[in-house]
């Protein structure tokens, strides 16, 4: 068997039976579950990593469930009927940032978690969402995106809730579980009204037929507002900091990642579903609208935030304003094509990468905090440099970089972002640099009341694989600081360039011609 | 290694050259100080406002930027009770965002 033609199917199907496997190997022994969880996050991860690989050098791959031939997606009278996996270079790289966050997320796990406390519950709904997120990001099918954005939702809000001897996370558990359904039943009722019209779900196949009729922008309109709300773009974004702040540091990180997989089927639908055609520029300028209004309120909210896992959290939000903005100018131009349109959705999409890394970073180090503690609280804390002296190296360049100082991988893309919003607005540019400056005068603050001043109580040092976990995204963006235009040249261009004039070769690969 | 971004080009490592190059001023001219520090004596105590520093004084992280968040104050008490916490305001605002993006759309 030829492994290659099945990674996008087995890139999904390994991790969701690694969930489903993994309560099976706990009862055997807590050792044959620590393994057989290393190797579904090895083999899954091998499998992204081959399949981007297959992407970025022969193009869009698409593999169809239940035909003769992987690669047959239509039937003979020119109709996709069956379920259809279709992995471009947007697709492919969001698989990475998928395939990076589960990573570290496994390897800080294995000693974060507590076997008294739910370690085997919360590795199975890790496995869960790792494969959900990776199902929306492959799928070729607007009816299998729902699947898969309900199966991230559930197992999402059952990490975050299922510490159920504390209060707090079965309240955000509940609140973000409500907001999730309201927008998973925005994204339905939109699919059926797609269905209704065409009779179809394949994307390539309603994207072809997709002309603009009243109904069509009634979808477009459902599907926009339940995607920003689970992307947690303002105002509709204030489960996040709930569930963010609640849920465990290893889900935490997961979660901010399953975040930009919303963002990601917001892109797929605006820029190939739509084409670009309804949604340009006046849904590109409330995308933009939008994303502004995120970084500064998100921003504002960070400088009030007494609770570690808030002020992060807020951090996390504000950073999504960054992609809205970055993308929602290449929207805006995307009818017009002018140069700065791709710069534009490079620096978007080349943050999507780094907020994973940074943010994700910071997540894993306020975890230790936590651990060492037992509280987040800034009011509480101080001093602990002086016994976590890696954890507090990590949080200071996790804090640099998302705050965009150079020379790390967040004043790269913010770099783009800045100088291809001027082209549009002048006005864009100045609050992405105000956004960028609170947020690190909030990072600052965080940063010395956690880690500086004289040492307040002893806190013992994380175990080496938390550390592992801490310098693997820690060396991931310091390269990508280092090396910009690498990152930039064979992930992100490929990625922007899928969106930005990649979609009639996604149509010619599905639907062939 | 050199970032292209559109008007120009974006170079970590000539940034961290001029860095290397700043910092190696700033020790020149820290070398011409006096050298009259000690370590572990009074020097090392912070000043506030000449009244003896208690034992452990730590500025914890929320007294930061003070002034800052008075000047502030206004507008960040309307933001602090806009996020009430309650999951009826979160659905409300939801639903504006939908009619939002439906309005938009709609007119386009």
């Amino acid at each position: 068997m030829n492994i290659g033609i099945h990674l996008p199917i087995l890139a999904i199907a390994v991790p969701l039976l690694g969930a489903f496997a993994l309560p099976i190997f706990a009862k055997v022994h807590k050792r044959l579950r620590d393994m057989w969880a290393a190797a579904v996050g090895a083999f899954t991860c091998a499998m992204v990593i081959a399949l981007a690989i297959q992407v970025l050098s022969t193009g869009v791959v698409v593999y169809t469930l239940g035909a003769a031939s992987p690669t047959q997606a239509v039937t003979q009278g020119g109709f996709p009927i069956r379920i259809v996996l279709t992995v471009d270079g947007m697709s492919a790289f969001m698989g990475l940032i998928s395939a990076l966050v589960g990573l570290a997320s496994l390897i800080y796990a294995f000693q974060f978690l507590k076997e008294d406390q739910g370690k085997t519950l919360a590795m199975t709904l890790f496995f869960l969402l790792w494969a959900g997120m990776l199902g929306m990001e492959y799928t070729g099918d607007m009816f299998n995106f729902f699947v898969f954005l309900e199966v991230t939702s559930i197992a999402a809000c059952a990490l975050i809730g299922y510490r159920t001897w504390e209060s707090r996370p079965a309240e955000a558990a509940f609140k973000t579980m409500a907001l999730y359904t309201l927008g998973g039943l925005l994204v339905l009722l939109a699919v059926a009204i797609l269905y209704g019209q065409y009779g179809a779900l394949n994307i390539a196949y309603l994207s072809s037929r997709i002309r603009g009729s009243q109904l069509d922008k009634i979808a477009l309109g459902l599907l926009l507002g339940g995607l920003l709300m689970k992307a947690g773009a303002v105002p509709a974004h204030m489960w996040a900091p709930d569930a963010y702040g609640e849920a465990p540091a290893q889900a935490a990180m997961v979660l901010v990642a399953n975040t930009q997989a919303s963002l990601y089927g917001l892109w797929r639908v605006l820029f190939t579903l739509f084409g670009g055609a309804l949604a340009a520029p006046a849904v590109g300028w409330l995308v933009v609208s939008l994303g502004t209004l995120t970084l500064l309120v998100a921003v504002l909210m960070a400088i009030l935030q007494r609770d570690l896992g808030r002020l992060i959290a807020y951090g996390a939000v504000s950073q999504i304003g960054y992609m809205l903005l970055g993308v929602g100018v290449g929207l805006v131009a995307l009818a017009s094509r002018p140069d700065f349109g791709l710069v534009a959705m490079q620096g978007g999409i080349f943050h999507m990468l780094n907020d994973a890394a940074t943010v994700g970073l910071l997540m894993l180090a306020a975890g230790v905090v936590r651990r060492a503690t037992g509280t987040k609280d800034l009011t509480a804390l101080g001093g602990l440099g002086h016994d976590l002296k890696w954890t507090g190296g990590f949080f200071f360049l996790g804090a640099l970089a998302l705050a965009g100082v150079p020379p790390f991988n967040g004043f790269a893309s913010k770099l783009l972002i800045y100088e291809s919003s001027f082209r549009l607005s002048p006005l864009l540019t100045a609050i992405g640099v105000l956004g960028s400056i609170l947020l690190l005068a909030v990072f600052a603050r965080a940063f010395q009341g956690v880690f500086l001043g004289p040492r307040l109580r002893a806190a013992q040092s994380p175990p080496v694989g938390m550390l592992v976990a801490m310098g693997l995204l820690a060396a991931v963006i310091l390269a990508m600081g280092l090396a910009p235009g690498f990152f930039v040249e064979h992930l992100v261009t490929p990625a922007a360039r899928a969106l930005w004039e990649g979609r009639d070769l996604y149509l010619a690969a599905v639907l062939g011609g | 290694m050199r970032l292209v971004t559109g008007q120009g080009y974006w170079s970590p490592l000539v940034w961290l050259a001029l860095a290397a190059g700043v910092a190696f001023f700033g020790w020149l001219f820290w070398r011409l100080g006096r050298r009259t520090y000690k370590a572990g004596t009074d020097q090392d105590a912070p000043f506030l406002s000449g009244e003896a520093a208690p034992e452990r004084a730590h500025v914890g992280g929320q007294h930061l930027y003070w002034g800052f968040l008075q000047g502030l104050r206004p507008t960040l008490e309307a933001l602090r009770v806009f996020h009430s916490g309650f999951l009826g305001d979160y659905v409300t605002w939801t639903v504006v965002v939908v009619a939002v993006a439906l309005l938009v759309v709609m007119l386009t």
